[in-house]
């Protein structure tokens, strides 16, 4: 039948001529309405395109976690992943202290925000972020702060022990630190930590000592090592901070000026006490271009009059001496320098 | 059968005028609920001339339609006239192959296949294939022969074919309001369909169609359309005629026209002057009657005898028993029915409007555009019921690509 009719010879009708015509040979109303019926159509084209990802998206998700999960919920965790910026990687135990899971805990039976809790009541613990991963793991990264000083302390019905204090004032066991590393942190003189359930009230004004104690680490190692205590009991009197040596030796910096011109100020000042072979018992720095010192022995015993055991040093006038400071980013043509 | 209702627009581009009409079809019944219309230009006996100008009409009309229908539509139906149209007859016949001598599905299509094909001259498109009735044996059929026991099948169709550009131009005169045009319909059988009954159609009835510019007849035989024409002559003509023979302007011998014009001759007193305005104003002047109405009813006369002679064969006063319905804007002529009545010795009337048209459309004037939306609408419910099939949501959502 179709090959009979194939053969026939058709007539063009008049449906065979192209109706649509150029913008230009349209009048104003039949632009208007063409430009109208292209945004309608986009419009209706956008929506189906939204729906129909939209459509993916609900369905990817809901095949990847409502899909899977009568399998999953059924089976119990089998694995925990750390990531940690930190040292808790070292100890293979403590994640699963902190979390203790359940011994046939599902992964789609975890609570999430609790477990975070836990991890986040552990003050080693800045940030945590646990993912599900299907079928039965646990992944957990985490942030750790940074200790900056240690303290020792005692929690009820324990023995006194040491702690670690973060840049954010929060005290902390400090796990899996190595040895060297908290040995190298200065003390915190003895200070009254409040408590606060099972730990402490974070520590006010460490952002001051974390700032001076890792400037001086950075710039003025040779300083920094000989540092041992870290007092800030005149911090909320008379804003300074106070460190004192091995040796017993103190130095007091302002909170309010700045930190690295003190530092320099200090280097400064114990180069010349070397030179003259002399030892400070207290140096009070933060007094602008000035520095008190308090010398351990005097340099001249004057028998007319009392000795002096307090001595202005004043810093060398500019240009008046060929000053090189111990540290590299502190050099004598630097303004700081010219001031001292 | 959906109640969703459809928006349709008919466009008929005449001479004379452009009128647009809206129609709501719930798929039941049709509603006429906009009309607008717009003096013609730049179209000459029904053709495109000045695209510019013809579209500015074509949309001014279509935007008055659709404010006063508070409607969009996004297809139109259009109708076609011009003095280009032409047409033919092509009949086929084939055996019928079935053993039994039933006449199946594919004997149908085999021969209507057959009749309709005809190849057309370069630059010629078909604009309508009008089937006639079939016939088994040499007896016809009027609905559809299939399961008939017969040898021999045979029908005709009667094929309308334009020049290309001139359909092209009217196609894009209404894209480029950005409507799609979903059929084009012969000017003579929206105007026939609409003025002329069933019965009258399968009496047989010539319906003629006086626009403007052209003058468009559709003889019915049998209840289908058996011949179409169009003369190129219209009631322009009749006020040129009268511009010429009593030296008027065009707009003042169309007042004539319009005032004293008739399709016969009544005067008996050639001394009776008429006035050409009728208001004693300085430049008013007296023209006689009788030379007006001869003017007129000759012009009238010949345009008739012009059709009968186009339809040729196809007319017999035996095969148009129910005589001669007129229509359009120059029906309106005195006298004309009586005129069409002594031309082709048959009962003739003027084309009434059904009842149920509104009063404002009631005018000969609109017969087209109204037969365009009651005939576009049937002969799409015939083909495909596209709109009954399109209803819906995703009908909106398809139309919307549609117009793009």
């Amino acid at each position: 039948m179709s090959l009979i009719n194939d053969n026939f010879p058709t007539a063009r009708s008049w449906r065979d001529i192209p109706q649509p015509v150029k913008p230009r040979a349209m009048s104003r109303g039949g632009r208007q309405r063409f430009i109208l019926s292209i945004v309608r159509s986009s419009l209706v084209f956008a929506v189906i395109v939204g729906v129909g990802v939209g459509g993916w998206q609900v369905f990817r998700v809901t095949h990847e976690t409502l899909g899977k999960p009568s399998v999953s919920a059924a089976a119990p965790l089998s694995s925990t992943q750390l990531e940690t910026t930190g040292y808790l990687g070292g100890d293979a135990t403590w994640l699963a202290r902190t979390l203790a899971l359940p011994r046939n805990a599902t992964l789609m039976g975890l609570d999430l925000d609790g477990l975070r809790a836990r991890l986040l009541a552990q003050g080693q613990v800045q940030s945590a972020v646990l993912t599900k991963v299907f079928p039965s793991t646990l992944r957990v990264q985490l942030t750790e702060r940074t200790p900056v000083v240690r303290v020792m302390a005692q929690l009820p019905g324990a023995e006194p022990r040491q702690f670690l204090v973060a840049r954010d004032g929060v005290v902390f066991s400090g796990v899996g630190f190595p040895a060297e590393i908290v040995e190298s942190l200065p003390w915190l003189e003895p200070t009254k930590l409040v408590r606060d359930g099972d730990g402490f009230v974070p520590v006010a004004g460490m952002v001051v000592v974390a700032d001076l104690l890792g400037k001086a680490r950075l710039e003025a190692e040779h300083l920094y090592k000989t540092w041992r205590i870290v007092s800030l009991a005149a911090l909320n009197t008379d804003a300074e901070v106070e460190v004192r040596t091995a040796s017993g030796a103190s130095m007091v910096f302002s909170a309010s000026a700045d930190t690295l011109s003190q530092i320099a100020k200090l280097d400064l000042i114990l180069d010349r006490l070397a030179q003259r072979g002399s030892t400070f018992k207290r140096i009070t720095l933060g007094g602008g271009r000035d520095a008190i010192v308090t010398l351990d022995v005097p340099l001249v015993p004057v028998a007319t009059s009392a000795s002096t055991k307090t001595a202005p040093a004043t810093a060398p006038r500019r240009g008046s001496t060929s000053f090189s400071p111990a540290f590299g980013n502190f050099s004598p043509s630097s303004k700081k320098s010219r001031e001292l | 059968m959906s109640s969703k209702p459809s928006f349709i627009g008919a466009v008929e581009i005449g001479t004379s005028k452009i009128t647009a009409l809206i129609g709501e079809y719930n798929g039941r019944e049709l509603a006429i609920i906009g009309r607008g219309e717009c003096a013609s230009r730049g179209v000459i006996k029904g053709s495109v001339v000045d695209y510019k100008a013809a579209s500015d009409c074509a949309h001014s009309a279509l935007e008055l339609a659709e404010r006063d229908a508070g409607e969009r539509i996004e297809l139109v139906f259009l109708a076609q006239t011009g003095g280009h149209l032409d047409g033919f007859y092509n009949e086929a016949s084939v055996n019928v192959k079935s053993s039994d001598n039933m006449i199946g599905r594919d004997d149908i299509r085999t021969v209507c296949d057959l009749a309709k094909s005809k190849e057309l001259p370069a630059g010629r498109m078909v604009v309508h294939n009008i089937r006639r009735p079939f016939r088994v044996d040499g007896r016809l059929v009027p609905t559809s022969p299939e399961n008939l026991v017969g040898q021999k099948l045979e029908v005709g169709y009667w094929t309308v074919h334009g020049q290309e550009q001139r359909l092209a131009d009217n196609i894009h005169v209404i894209r480029g309001f950005n409507l799609e045009v979903r059929e084009l319909v012969l000017a003579s059988l929206a105007s026939g369909h609409m003025v002329t009954t069933a019965e009258e159609r399968q009496n047989g009835v010539l319906a003629i169609d006086i626009g403007a510019g052209t003058t468009d007849f559709v003889l019915y035989r049998d209840g289908v359309g058996h011949t179409t024409g169009v003369v190129p002559v219209g009631g322009t003509h009749l006020t040129n005629d009268l511009s010429l023979g009593l030296r008027l302007t065009e707009g003042q011998a169309e007042k004539l026209k319009l005032r004293h014009g008739r399709a016969t001759v009544q005067a008996r007193d050639k001394s009776e002057k008429v006035w050409l305005d009728g208001n004693f104003a300085i430049g008013d002047r007296q023209f006689p009657r009788h030379a007006i109405e001869q003017i007129t009813a000759a012009r009238t006369w010949e345009l008739l005898e012009v059709v009968k002679k186009k339809l040729g064969h196809s007319f017999s006063t035996e095969t148009c028993q129910a005589g001669v319905v007129l229509t359009g804007g120059t029906a309106k002529l005195p006298g004309i029915a009586e005129c069409a009545a002594k031309v082709f010795g048959v009962p003739a009337h003027l084309g009434e409007t059904p009842s149920w048209v509104a009063e404002n459309l009631r005018d000969p004037g609109y017969h087209t555009a109204l037969g365009l939306l009651y005939y576009g609408v049937s002969s799409q419910g015939e083909k495909s019921a596209p709109i009954r099939r399109k209803a819906g949501f995703l009908h909106s959502v398809s139309r919307l690509f549609a117009t793009s």
